[in-house]
């Protein structure tokens, strides 16, 4: 077998070609509307947006900082700029029933006319109804109302007078009423001289007195009848005089808005109303009383007259007042009241008939918020309740306010986690949010795609005030965005990091006074972000250079080789070498995880090594029995080991350890390895290289030293330029290895071998030691067996 | 040109006149006894209560059939000269004690005179020429809607000196005084003081009307001013033409008085409803001879 040969500087840098770009400064790019490479998320907005269905709402997946937001909400601006403005939304005072207001649909922008129109309508029943009541015509009517009926009443008495003094009997009142006496030339005749009147006469008299003292109790008994009657015709009276006042206004509204029935019944509402409280609005100093005219205000809830086309709402706190509305209460004298217009609507009734954009995670996180947003979604209508009432916390009189319908597509934003979990768990997610919109991390590097890139990245410049970008800048920031993605194929789509990186880069290039940004400020700018990032990683090199954390980067040992691993913390990542050791003896075929043993290692990490002994077993032992007792370990690792990418590593440190033979330090090994040998790819290629260049080039020796990596990795190299310029200089290479014997042949500068068609390996080959070396431990194996059955044996101590 | 805010030490005619009050324990007297108070307090007068109790009640309750009919109620109930007696008793306290409350704020010398008899009979016999007699318009359950009982419509045409009939405070008081005069001068001169009294004492526009032929009605403008100017008074004064009675009360409906003065002798008594004018007119009117 060949060594492979070493890559070269092309290979581990994928660079952006300068003539794809054809421009000087990004200051002549158009914008890009749309950003490039998410057609998936874009075809499923357009959907989404435009399905008319039940269900269709949308839930936009992505990793944070990914541009959900902006994209959706500059998508759906465009969407909805074309679509029809919804309509308005009044509560009104229900005269039926006080507690439920009314709720009113007008076409967009007459709610407000409406809202006017009412309010001036108040103000001419405060001025108007008063005048009509003080107008002479009004105050001359009823007081010939009030003379008639005074007529009446007196008449009735008088006439029983009249009786009285025609038949010579008094009326006479006293103290409480009246009583009748006979009388004589205008005088009561004394009792004593009445005595003296024959019998007929008294008989006369009191009969006469009977009679009209009846008369006088069925006259008196009828005045409360009467004043009933005075009372009724007041009150037709006053009816009559507010309908004509009302007449010339109320005709005018019902005219202008008979074009909406029900806002015409309302009208015709308001109209019996005021005429049944005529008399409140008789005294013209201090007014009706509030209360009274509060009942024809218009609690304009939704306002589209400055709305162009469908609303887009972003709604940043959804909680459930927020989403549904809520009904405030005013306090007073200590009691809390409320009435219809202190209805407020929420981001439900704005959004109607457009668009509402929430986070979902916040809508979660919110009490209820999650369960109304459902129910609203499910009756296609809102009704406002309280959340304390909801929970039956207070018991204020509160209203029920007329459901209104709406119609609203809900955006939901989030990370992708969340939408899986809410379509495991919660039943109804979706039935609701038919629409999933998964947006890109990457994109494709292609040759078309530098133009649109640049052009996204003259846009982005612009959103963050930044200074237009040179053409390097720009090629500098599409190679980092491939370093980004980790593929020198794909570039990073995730919007916050572009995004902050040009702010910085425009940052340094103010410092500097300059005018473009230039590759070089997007060199300090990922320099920078790196430096500040950079306080454990220097730690932890610092321990390797000052030997505490041993890593070697010359010479030869037996046993030992150098891994390499991948640290992240917080945004940033980076790499570092780790010393792997191996032991190796007879036993009985186990290879024993140290780290797993110790609970350190994950479950990766155990199969990768359960795949290794395999793979040595079925590669060294044939049919024979495996007679080995091998350890495995990470020196100096104390926070655990996960992941696979060291099986390469594993493999070889085993090998030498079992074969006696030393692999070279000056090499880094990673990748991992299937059961027949194959070096397989891995993640974090680009920081476990840079890692292990650090270390060499802290340590003063780089000249030598490489790093062996999986063939199936080198596309995803975007190494960085002090590494390449090493690699330039012949001081530093990289293998790309696809099989173990390329990896071994490379640590030890010995011929791997191949087996012959019996399995047994070259003469001289690598492999033909650790098979020897292994036949030999089974010989041991089994003598110390044969000596265990004859009872000579000792312990051993791998048992 | 009319007359307000003048200050109090312009000389009120005061003499031996005394103010003469009728108290029969109603709630209108009460109100005028409040009235009366208060103008013999300004005139420095002593008042006088009067309580009669009427001979024909206390007669009439001496009948075995005697009933009485509650005046809201309608509903009967015996009476009998005891307990009528005991009620009368009952209320010339009352009358006594509200006397005492009225006259007690204000310094006034009072009396309470008790009698027996016919009420117009007994206050002729006591009020002389100089005396102010006050009373409500109606006494006690006057019938419903009754604005003037008979012993106002007596007196009113009988008393030596001034009546003033109380009436209740209206819904909506209206504002200064109005004399109602004719242009004969005969009794213009009493009613024109007393007309300038209540105008001070109310603090409020004084109005005068003249009821004119026409002819020489400037003149008795003139005449009138020349008056108001030598009593240190200023008021309205307006001819009205010699019309009906109902004609006459529209005229005063206009001017919204809050009180008014009127002679006995002007000519609207001689017409038929001249009472008339006086019922629909619910306010205080004071008659002079």
């Amino acid at each position: 077998m060949t060594v492979p040969a070493p890559l070269n500087i092309d290979q581990v840098y994928h660079r952006c070609p300068p003539e794809k770009l054809d421009f000087e400064t990004t200051e002549t790019l158009e914008d890009l509307e749309l950003p490039c490479g998410q057609e998936r998320v874009l075809r499923a907005l357009e959907f989404g947006a435009s399905m008319e269905g039940r269900g269709f709402n949308l839930f936009v997946l992505g990793p944070s900082g990914a541009g959900k937001h902006e994209l959706v909400e500059r998508f759906l601006g465009k969407h909805a700029s074309e679509k029809e403005v919804p309509p308005d939304w009044c509560h009104v005072y229900n005269f039926k029933n006080a507690d439920r207001p009314k709720a009113l649909r007008f076409p967009a922008a007459q709610g407000r006319e409406f809202r006017k129109d009412m309010s001036d309508f108040t103000d001419e029943l405060r001025t108007a109804i008063p005048a009509t009541f003080e107008s002479e015509e009004y105050q001359s009517r009823i007081q010939e109302l009030q003379e008639e009926m005074a007529k009446r009443q007196h008449q009735g008495l008088f006439d029983i007078q009249e009786e009285a003094n025609r038949n010579n009997i008094a009326m006479i009142t006293t103290p409480a009423g009246f009583t009748f006496a006979p009388m004589r030339d205008g005088e009561v005749i004394d009792p004593e001289e009445y005595k003296k009147f024959s019998d007929e006469e008294k008989q006369l008299v009191e009969s006469k007195v009977e009679e009209l003292q009846k008369k006088l109790q069925q006259t008196i008994q009828q005045i409360p009848r009467l004043r009933k009657e005075v009372r009724e015709r007041v009150h037709a009276l006053n009816e009559e005089m507010v309908q004509i006042t009302l007449g010339g206004p109320m005709g005018e509204l019902r005219e202008k808005w008979s074009h909406l029935p029900d806002v015409v019944a309302h009208l015709d509402a308001v109209r019996e109303d005021v005429v049944e409280h005529a008399e409140a609005f008789q005294d013209g100093e201090s007014g009706p009383p509030a209360g009274l005219l509060v009942r024809y205000k218009v609690n304009l809830l939704v306002d589209n007259a400055e709305t162009q086309g469908a609303p887009v709402i972003y709604e940043d706190l959804p909680n459930h007042q927020h989403l549904t509305g809520q009904i405030e209460h005013r306090a007073r004298q200590g009691t809390l009241y409320t009435d219809f217009t202190l209805i407020k609507g929420g981001a439900m009734h704005r959004a109607s008939g457009g668009y509402l954009i929430i986070d979902s995670r916040r809508v979660l996180t919110q009490p209820m918020a999650w369960e109304s947003l459902k129910r609203i979604l499910f009756s296609g209508e809102i009704r406002i309740e309280s959340l304390e009432r909801l929970y039956g916390l207070v018991s204020t009189t509160s209203l029920q306010p007329e459901p209104i319908p709406v119609s609203v597509k809900v955006v939901l934003l989030g990370d992708r986690m969340l939408y899986y979990l809410l379509s495991h768990y919660d039943p109804d997610f979706l039935d609701l949010f038919k629409v999933e919109a998964d947006f890109e991390d990457d994109l494709d590097r292609e040759d078309g795609c530098y133009v649109l890139y640049a052009r996204m990245i003259a846009s982005m410049a612009r959103g963050v005030k930044a200074r237009p970008l040179t053409r390097d800048g720009v090629a500098r920031l599409i190679e980092h965005a491939s370093r980004l993605a980790s593929d020198q194929r794909k570039l990073t789509a995730h919007d916050r990091v572009l995004r902050d990186l040009l702010s910085e880069a425009d940052h340094w290039a103010r410092q500097d006074g300059a005018e473009l940004i230039t590759d070089e400020y997007i060199q300090q700018a990922i320099d920078e972000r790196e430096y500040r990032a950079s306080r454990i990683r220097e730690r932890s090199m610092e321990q390797i250079t000052r030997g505490i954390v041993k890593i070697a980067t010359g010479g030869e040992e037996v046993g030992q080789v150098n891994g390499l691993s991948v640290l992240r913390l917080g945004a940033s990542m980076f790499g570092q070498p780790s010393r792997i050791t191996a032991t190796a003896r007879p036993g009985k075929g186990q290879v024993v995880d140290i780290e797993r043993e110790a609970k350190l290692g994950g479950p990766i990490h155990s199969k990768a090594v359960m795949i290794l002994s395999r793979f040595l077993a079925s590669r060294y032992a044939g049919d024979g029995e495996l007679s080995l007792s091998a350890s495995l370990a990470f020196e100096q690792s104390y926070g655990g080991v996960e992941g696979d990418s060291a099986s390469v590593a594993e493999t070889c440190v085993l090998l030498s350890a079992i074969a006696g033979v030393p692999l070279k330090q000056a090499l880094a090994v990673t990748g991992s390895m299937n059961q027949h040998g194959e070096v397989q790819a891995v993640g974090g290629v680009n920081e476990k290289i840079e890692g292990f260049f650090n270390v060499c080039r802290d340590s003063g020796d780089l000249g030598s030293q490489g790093v062996l990596l999986p063939e199936s990795n080198v596309e995803h190299l975007m190494l960085r330029k002090d590494v390449r310029d090493a690699m330039g200089e012949g001081r530093f290479t990289i293998y790309p290895i696809s099989d173990i014997n390329e990896a071994i042949e490379l640590l030890t500068g010995m011929e791997a071998g191949v087996a012959d068609e019996n399995g047994d390996y070259p003469e001289g080959s690598f492999n033909r030691k650790v098979q020897d070396r292994l036949a030999a431990f089974a010989k041991v194996g089994k003598k110390r067996d044969e000596d265990n059955d004859n009872g000579e044996g000792g312990k051993n101590d791998d048992d | 040109m009319t007359m307000t805010d003048q200050p109090e030490s312009v000389p009120v005619e005061t003499g031996s006149g005394r103010v003469l009050v009728l108290l029969d324990g109603s709630r209108l007297s009460l109100a005028a006894l409040e009235a009366a108070a208060d103008i013999a307090a300004l005139r420095g007068h002593e008042i006088l209560g009067v309580f009669v109790e009427e001979v024909n009640l206390l007669r009439s309750s001496g009948f075995d059939f005697a009933l009485e009919i509650g005046a809201s109620s309608g509903a009967a109930r015996p009476m009998d000269s005891a307990m009528l007696e005991m009620r009368m008793r009952s209320l010339a306290e009352q009358a006594r004690r509200s006397l005492q409350r009225a006259v007690a704020s204000r310094g006034l010398r009072q009396a309470l005179k008790l009698c027996r008899g016919r009420v117009i009979e007994e206050v002729l016999s006591l009020a002389g020429p100089e005396d102010l007699v006050v009373m409500g318009r109606v006494g006690w359950s006057a019938a419903p809607g009754s604005r003037l009982g008979s012993t106002a419509r007596g007196l009113m045409r009988q008393a030596p000196g001034d009546v003033l009939l109380w009436a209740e405070l209206q819904r909506r008081p209206g504002r200064g005084v109005v004399v109602l005069l004719n242009d004969e001068q005969g009794a213009n001169h009493r009613a024109l003081a007393v007309g300038i009294e209540q105008a001070r004492r109310h603090r409020q526009p004084l109005t005068v009307l003249v009821r004119s032929r026409g002819e020489d009605g400037q003149e008795v403008v003139k005449a009138i001013e020349d008056q108001l100017i030598a009593r240190g008074a200023g008021a309205r004064v307006r001819l009205i033409p010699r019309a009906s009675a109902a004609e006459v009360a529209r005229i005063l409906r206009q001017e919204g008085p809050a009180e008014l003065v009127v002679s006995r002798q002007c000519s609207v008594f001689d017409e038929q409803g001249a009472d008339q004018l006086l019922v629909e007119l619910n306010l205080p009117v004071t008659v002079t001879p």
